[in-house]
Parts: structure tokens; sequence; C-alpha cells
């Protein structure tokens, strides 16, 4: 489920499906993405924060991101 | 058979690209349609990018596919996440495009459309794509190390202070002149403050809604506020045309610097939550849909160009949009969209803990930036599409006018009032003459080209909506700019006080966040409030002094990546990076020293301070005030890159020479844990 994110073969399979467009148009836009976070923890096998905490440390660290002139 | 096939394409596509530049170059007095001009843009970079960015990726830097990248190796879902190139590409546009591809080549066309055009399309090819991208891979070899961590690792610890220094320094005149911008597209408009104030609690509402109420739902809240958006933007119409409502809306430049600082100091002290963030996807997805349309609606129509190829201002240096001839100005007016040191910050910020192999830093980090050079073109011809005089009018004071007006006279760039009024009632605005700083033009330019896309939905008659909506898509990621400029600003200074009195560093210890965020908003808030009082009308002054400030950093980042490319052993292709350096170093030492000493009392700040000495003018103390600060921030911008590049070149002897062992600080070779191909 990793490849979810990754080049390739993953593409394809993101764009199935039209939960797939809105997961690619929220990764353009820089959007938390609880699911795909969840498929990464469950794969690493490393504990999940929730989704209130997830979010808030997502927003937290995006406010330390540069916007361009 | 394909290697022919592939010959006679790309020869064909570099044919026509250079009878594209023919036809620009030749056009002497008969109009020139813009199709030329992005021929001419499109072809060059699809060149640049088959050979040039190929060359770069495989010989220069030697990417490697079998190799893992940070985003592999520390993947923790968030920040490092492997992710999809044409989505990253996608992200990381958005992350470098803001106002500056845009406003810099509608001040660029007072010289006309030809350098402007020739310095976009050659300058991103070979300058400015080449230093995102290098920064890009040279990050991405460090685990995504930051521009000033790599200065300091690879150069010199001095190096590194000196480059953060440098950008905090950038950060301030960058955030005055983009402010200046909204200021003055908000003066006198009651329309556009309506619409871009409601965006103030529209973005509250998403905030809330995507942190408290659902939380992480961004698309939701984006759609409702999307709507709301345009809601507020119909409305300021209806405000503009009623009288006590439009009273309340309309602001003198001084009033709205008050509230610009206030806005900038409260984004900076808030939650991210709360504002920044919703208001960065409102801007994100207004910024990639209306650029996507501005292409769509220039292809629809392809308006002739009614500005020259060249202007009398371009060898006559007297320019009333900004002073100082061709030769170095047009290469400091346009930075953003040719050449950006601004990108570097991205390139080694998010964008390298996000890539998910190696090779897609060519389409991402040279791609990208070839993306905002387009952007640079669609601004030019949205500028020259407009009547030379109409153009002349709107982007200076009066003060500035009635000093080039013979120039303009001789040339025909003259315009009647009354041709002015038709064309502010046309946009719904009271006014449109000394509307300087480039955003009001060029949203008549994108207002009219929109305005004729859509002429069969009865387009022309939505003029004055097209204009508003053009004004809130710049103002609205100028405001996103300043209010994360802001924030990163508070941040260094904090990182940099923290050295000294680590409990300044805390950046959640609210003393520190206030008074931090209070000296990065006095800084820029100064500059502002100067340029909103200033006759000439600010732009004039503050521009240049941001073009050579972005150059600059440009050149710390090429200096960095040079430096890089000899210790790895490249030395051989170190003219890739060396070639650039030397071009922005020429001409940003020349318009530096030009804005300081020039004794013409347009161009220099210290002549223009010795013609008021003894003037009976009341604000001449305060002028020869910001005469003299102007000219100590162009020195210190100068001599901070002096020394940068100092230290690289004995670096680069030492390592040359054999004297030093060539040592670089890249990550180990991990190898990547997917299959090739995959």
């Amino acid at each position: 489920m990793q490849r979810e994110t990754e080049g390739g073969r993953g593409w394809s399979k993101t764009v199935k499906g039209g939960q797939g467009w809105l997961r690619v148009l929220r990764r353009i836009l820089g959007a938390p993405d609880y699911q795909a976070y969840l498929e990464h923890c469950r794969a690493g096998h490393v504990p999940a924060l929730s989704e209130r905490e997830y979010v808030a440390q997502f927003f937290e660290a995006k406010g330390k991101g540069v916007r361009c002139c | 058979m394909n290697r022919l096939a592939a010959l006679l394409g790309w020869g064909g596509i570099a044919a026509l690209g250079a009878a594209a530049f023919g036809v620009l170059a030749l056009s002497r007095g008969e109009t020139v349609n813009a199709a030329w001009l992005l021929t001419a843009a499109v072809c060059t970079y699809a060149v640049g990018y088959r050979f040039y960015s190929r060359f770069l990726a495989a010989r220069v830097f030697g990417l490697d596919d079998r190799r893992a990248t940070p985003a592999e190796r520390y993947n923790n879902g968030r920040d490092f996440v492997p992710t999809n190139k044409w989505v990253l590409y996608g992200h990381h546009f958005a992350a470098i495009a803001g106002a500056g591809p845009l406003v810099g080549p509608v001040l660029a066309a007072q010289f006309g459309f030809l350098p402007g055009t020739l310095w976009l399309v050659i300058g991103v090819v070979l300058g400015g794509a080449v230093q995102d991208f290098t920064i890009l891979c040279c990050s991405l070899r460090r685990n995504g190390k930051s521009l000033g961590q790599m200065a300091k690792e690879e150069v010199n610890p001095a190096a590194g202070a000196m480059a953060m220094l440098a950008v905090l320094f950038i950060m301030i005149i960058l955030l005055a002149v983009l402010a200046l911008i909204v200021v003055n597209a908000l003066k006198a408009s009651p329309w556009g403050l309506f619409t871009i104030a409601c965006t103030i609690p529209i973005a509250l509402l998403m905030g809330w809604w995507m942190k408290v109420w659902r939380p992480g739902r961004v698309g939701e809240a984006s759609v409702a506020g999307g709507a709301l958006l345009l809601l507020a933007l119909v409305g300021g119409g209806y405000v503009a045309s009623h009288p006590a409502l439009a009273t309340i809306f309309t602001h003198r430049g001084i009033a709205l610097t008050g509230m610009m600082v206030a806005y900038g100091f409260v984004a900076s002290v808030l939650p991210v939550w709360m504002l920044l963030c919703p208001r960065d996807y409102l801007s994100t997805f207004l910024k990639i849909t209306t650029i996507l349309a501005l292409a769509v609606a220039i292809l629809i129509i392809l308006p002739p160009l009614k500005m020259p190829a060249l202007t009398p201002f371009a060898t006559l240096g007297e320019g009333p949009v900004f002073a100082g001839k061709l030769f170095p100005f047009a290469f400091i007016t346009i930075a953003c969209g040719a050449v950006s040191g601004f990108h570097a910050l991205v390139a080694s910020g998010t964008t390298p803990k996000m890539i998910a192999r190696e090779s897609d830093a060519r389409f991402i980090g040279y791609g990208g930036m070839l993306m905002e050079s387009f952007v640079g073109v669609m601004a030019m011809i949205a500028a020259c599409t407009l009547d030379p005089g109409i153009y002349f009018a709107m982007n200076t004071t009066p003060a500035a006018l009635a000093q080039a007006s013979q120039v303009l006279g001789q040339a025909g760039f003259v315009v009647t009032p009354d041709v002015m009024g038709e064309l502010a009632s046309r946009m719904g605005e009271t006014t449109l003459i000394a509307r300087s700083g480039g955003a009001p033009s060029l949203a008549v330019g994108m207002a009219q080209i929109f305005a004729s896309a859509t002429s069969v939905l009865g387009g022309t008659r939505l003029t004055a909506l097209w204009y508003h909506f053009a004004i809130m898509f710049e103002a609205l990621f100028i405001l996103t700019t300043i209010d994360t400029g802001t924030r990163v600003g508070r941040f260094m200074l904090q990182e940099i006080v923290g050295h000294v009195w680590p409990r300044f560093g805390e950046t959640s210890w609210y003393p520190s966040v206030i008074a931090a965020s209070a000296v990065v908003v006095a800084g820029w808030g100064y500059f502002l409030y100067q340029g909103v009082v200033d006759p000439l009308g600010g732009i004039n002054s503050l521009w240049p002094l941001f073009g050579i400030s972005n150059q600059l950093l440009a050149a710390v980042a090429l200096c960095v990546g040079t430096t890089i490319l000899i210790k790895m052993g490249r030395q051989r292709f170190a003219w890739v990076t060396v070639a650039p350096l030397a071009w922005l170093v020429t001409v940003t030492m020349t318009a530096g020293w030009q804005k300081v000493f020039s004794a013409d009392p347009r161009l220099g700040f210290l002549a223009h301070a010795a013609s008021l000495a003894g003037s009976s003018n009341p604000d001449a103390g305060r002028l020869i005030f910001n005469d003299r600060l102007n000219t100590f921030v162009a020195l210190l911008f100068m001599s901070v890159v002096t020394v940068l590049i100092g230290t690289s070149l004995r670096e680069w002897w030492l390592v040359l020479s054999g004297r030093k062992r060539a040592e670089t600080h890249e990550a180990p070779y991990v190898e990547r844990a997917y299959a090739a191909g995959d």
C-alpha cells in the first residue's frame, strides 16, 4: 500500500476511481491525508496519531514552509 | 529510423523557435501577434528541457534511480513522503510562483516587449532553471538540508551565517515591496478592498471547519471558501455602487498601510491553522486555475501586442516606471520568472523531502521553473496588449510622468484623460491613473483578455468583474506571501537571537513570538510606509532594491552549487553554474553601483539626496534619510555577497590546487527498496 504515493504503477492505481482523483488534488493543494498516513503507519508497524493530532501536527509543519514571491 | 525522426522533429522545433524569435526581433512599426512570443518561448523551453536538463541530470549530477531519496529513507507520512512526480510538480510550482513573475515583466514592459521576453526565456533555460535544479539535487543528496545549512557545511560556517542574514534582509525588502503593490491596487478601490477584506473571515471560517469541526476536510472547506470568495467578488460590485458602503471601504494608502501591518502581525502570531493555512489553500487553488485559464484565453484570442519591441527608454534610461537603462535594469526588474534566488529556499525546503526518485528532480526542479517563466511571458503579453499610452499613465505618478512627458510625446505614447476615465469606469474603478506597482495594469490586460475570450457569453459586459477577479487573484497570493514570509522571518530572527539567548529561540514562547513578529513587521512596515508616501511612487526605488537582493540570493545559491560540484569532482562541468553566476554578479553589482553612486538624481540614491539638500520641500529631511537608508541596504547586500563569493573562490582554489581534500557532506549511498522501473 505504501506505493500509493509512488511513481509508475502507483500513479495508475491512484487515478482509478474518483477517490483517487480527490487524493491527487488534495496532494497538489498540500492538504493532510489521514488515510495515507494510517497506511504508512500500518506498513511500518509504528503507532499512529489520532486524526486530530495528525491534522494539528500537519498544519504546524506546513506553517514553517516558505511561499515564494 | 527513430533517431532520424527525432532529429527531424527536434530540428523542426528549434527552427520554428528561431523563426519566431526572428519575427519578434525584426518587427518594426507593425504590431506583432502574441502567438510569435508564445511560439518562441515554448520552443526554447522544449529544446532546453530535452537537451540541456538531460545533460545536467545525467552527466553533471549523475542522478541515479537506484539510490534511495530522503523521502524513502525518512518516510514519516508527513513531511517526508515519496510523492508522484506530477503531483509534486503542481505542489512545487504552487510554492515557487507568486506575484514576482507577474509584476516584474509588467514593469519591464517599459523597455518594450523584446528585452524582457528574451531575458525571461533565455535566462530561465541557462540560469533560473539551472539554479533551482542544482539546489534541489544538492539538497536531495543531503537529506533535504536547507540552503543555509549547505552553505555552512560545504563552504564554511561564516558563509552559512551570512547566507542566513542575507535571506532575512531580503525577506524584509520583499515583503515591503509586495505589500506596496497591494496597497497601490486597493487604494480608493472599495470593490477591491471589500473583496480582499472578506477573505479574512472566509479564511477563519475555513480554518475552524478543517481543524475543529471536521478535522482534515480541506477539500470541503476549500469548496465552501471558494464559493464565498466568488460571492464576495460579486458583492464588491454592489458595495462600490452604494455610496454609503463605498465610503466605508474607500481608503488612502496610509490607512491601508496600517491595515497591512496589523494583518501581518496578527497572522504571524495566531496559530497557523486559523488564518495562514486556509488562506494558502484558497490562493493555491486560485493561482493554478487562473494561470491555466489565462493560458487558454491567450491561446483562444491570440491578441496583438500594442507595445513596440523596444521603446526609447531602453537606451535613454529615463523611464517613468523605473529609472535606468536596459542594461542592467531589465535584468534586475525581472528577477522571478528568469532567475529567482528565493526558489533556492523552496528547492532546499519542502520539495526535496518529497521526491520519490532522483531522476524526478529534473522534471520538478528544471521543469517547474520553466513553467514559472511561462507565467512571466503571459504577464508580459497581458501588459503589452495595453495601449502604450494607457500603460504609462497607469504605471507612473504624475511627478514621474511630467519628467518623461517629452519622450512619451515623441514616441506617441500619450492618452487623453477622457480615454482613461472611460477605461476606469469600464473596470468599475474611479480612476486608473498612477496606479503603479504593476498589479492594476496586469489586471486591466487580463480583464480584456478574459472578457474577449468569453465574449460569446456576453463577456465584454463582465469586464469590471474580470478586473476585480484579477486584482483579487494577485492580492490574495501576495497576502499569502506576506503572512508566511512574516512568519518565516520571525522564525529566523528567533533562531538568530536564540544563539545568544536560548529562551528567545523557543518558537512557542509567547513573549518571544510577539517581540520577533513585531520586529519583522516593523522592518517591512517602515519600508512600506516610506514607499506609500514617496512622491515618485515607491516602486521606483523599492522594486530595483528587491530585484538586486533576489538576484544576489541567486548568486549565493549558485556559489554553493558550484562549490558542491567542484567537491564532487565535477569541476569540468562547473561552468553550468559559474556562467549564470558571473552574469548575475555583473548585472547586480552594476545595478547596485548605479543605484547608489549614479550622478543622475532620478537613478542614484546619493545624487537624489544631494539634490534635495537645502530645498524648501518640507519632506526633504525624511527623503534624504530614506535615500541614505536605501544606500546602506544596497551596499550591505553587495558586501555580504562579495564576501561570500570571496570565501567560495578561496574554497574552490584550495580544493582545485590540491591543498584541501575534496570532502562533501553528501548522505551515504543507500539502495532503493523498490525495484527499478516501479
